[in-house]
């Protein structure tokens, strides 16, 4: 643990710390404005969500080296075909080669699985962040590039600025450093969506109506031809149909981001489901997007619901709870210091 | 003052993020990644759009002409990339090495490629619906010995 990730989190309003956000301004609109925009950015969440939400990221990141993400090392081996990125030029970040693209790996690997663990948040945190952003320009400097990283670029960024929390995945504290980095993967996660419809407006001239009118659903199945779309190709109508409820749902996805309880629920379920249904009819499935809708959930409420799974499935085999150690005499620990 | 600051620095973080993201859909292009448009299938065909898929075709020492699929598995390099380098690849054909060693890697014991095309199978939409579909032949190159 290092020593600025050992400092108290003091952004945890209490009684007895007036510094936090709970003190009491004298200018009481001043402190209106400054809650309601502390709330909305920086809410106060369970560290143990931000906890958790790490090492399902963290863990994530390993599985997108090698499912999504994965041509960076053998597309090093063209450097005839590489076009850097504005961010590669303005860093002057070194052609990829080879060893390069293995150290990237390699670090990134290492890093993830260190962050999984909650170990050296910050460190390992802000080196996974640079390597993976780096190893995914890469993969995007060779002509295309993708949108699906958006969400999980932004989490790799922020989570490392919620720091060390000291009991991990079973903290109890709740604090604004957690509830802003979710935040702000929420963001990331709408915006995605909402982004892509002010492009499709852009890009059709200004248009609300061209792109939902457009061709490109047809165009899509015809050079991604996968099961559920062929049957669909003999329908344009329907395609249309589908375009317009698509186009719909991505303008107004902003509104996700003021919902709660079980309407959130029922949007995080629609757009989930959006998801599925576009990896079936074009094979395209988003999966680091989908990944960080988890940053909505109350993972924290995970672990207590596992236990109460777990005890209830005892209670009905009849078999006992795991019992506490009990000291025997003289027994002896394995270390010889008990 | 730390935690003032703190939140402050954090509130800006935020709302310059939004900001570059807005200016990257509204104003720039995939160059300035990860700040660029989600332009992902967010283009609009016209109904009469011609669609092609482009291919790369290799004749093997056994006389045999296949499809080299364009796939990271296969060829060690993907469809888009190989998409996006059109124009160059079609004023030098060369660079279509780049399939030809990315293959061979991959397939150890296959007869060596002699000779490879990059080809587009043309479909044509009529009135939003799917056309006939013609293979159209771009570049060719002979495998030096």
């Amino acid at each position: 643990m290092s020593a600025t990730d050992a400092r108290p989190r003091t952004l945890i309003p209490s009684k007895d710390d007036d510094r936090g956000f709970g003190r009491q301004l004298p200018d009481l609109v001043r402190k209106r404005r400054t809650h309601y925009l502390a709330d909305w950015f920086a809410p106060l969440l369970p560290d143990s969500r931000a906890v958790i939400f790490r090492t399902i990221c963290y863990l994530f990141v390993i599985v997108d080296m090698h499912l999504i993400v994965r041509d960076p090392i053998p597309l090093s081996r063209h450097p005839e075909l590489y076009r850097p990125l504005l961010l590669e030029r303005m860093f002057s970040l070194p052609p990829p080669s080879l060893p390069l693209t293995i150290g990237l790996y390699l670090l990134v690997l290492i890093g993830s699985l260190v962050a999984a663990a909650n170990r050296l948040p910050r460190v390992a945190g802000y080196l996974v962040a640079a390597g993976f952003t780096w190893w995914t320009a890469i993969g995007m400097s060779y002509g295309k590039v993708d949108h699906d990283h958006l969400a999980l670029i932004v989490a790799l960024w922020v989570l490392p600025t919620v720091g060390t929390i000291p009991q991990r995945w079973a903290s109890r504290e709740r604090s604004r450093q957690a509830g802003w980095a979710l935040k702000c993967i929420q963001i990331a996660v709408v915006l995605t969506y909402f982004l892509s419809a002010l492009t499709k407006v852009r890009s059709g001239g200004w248009s609300l109506t061209s792109w939902p009118e457009s061709s490109i659903l047809m165009w899509a199945i015809v050079r991604r031809p996968h099961g559920l779309g062929q049957f669909l190709a003999a329908y344009p109508e329907l395609l249309h149909l589908m375009q317009w409820f698509a186009f719909a749902a991505e303008l107004t996805s902003v509104v996700v981001l003021w919902l709660r309880g079980r309407a959130l629920l029922v949007a995080a379920l629609f757009w989930l489901s959006f998801h599925v249904f576009t990896a079936a009819v074009l094979y395209i499935h988003f999966a680091p997007t989908v990944i960080c809708w988890l940053a909505f959930a109350p993972l924290e409420r995970f672990g207590p619901w596992l236990r109460w799974v777990i005890a209830g499935w005892r209670k009905r085999t009849g078999r006992r709870p795991a019992r506490h150690l009990v000291p025997v005499s003289r027994d002896q620990a394995v270390d010889g210091s008990g | 003052m730390i935690v003032k600051w703190s939140l402050t620095w954090r509130i800006a973080v935020a709302v310059l993020g939004i900001g570059l993201l807005l200016n990257g859909s509204l104003r720039m292009s995939d160059d300035v990644w990860p700040f660029g448009p989600l332009s992902q299938y967010a283009f609009s065909p016209p109904a009469d759009a011609t669609i092609v898929i482009t291919r790369v075709e290799g004749r093997l020492a056994d006389g045999r002409r296949i499809d080299l699929p364009l796939r990271v598995e296969s060829a060690g390099i993907s469809r888009a990339e190989i998409e996006a380098r059109i124009p160059e690849i079609t004023s030098d054909p060369s660079l279509l090495r780049t399939v030809v060693d990315g293959w061979t890697r991959r397939h150890s014991g296959a007869p060596e490629i002699q000779q490879v095309w990059l080809v587009q199978d043309e479909t044509h939409l009529i009135d939003g619906r799917r056309g006939r579909t013609r293979l159209v032949e771009l570049a060719s190159w002979e495998v030096p010995r």
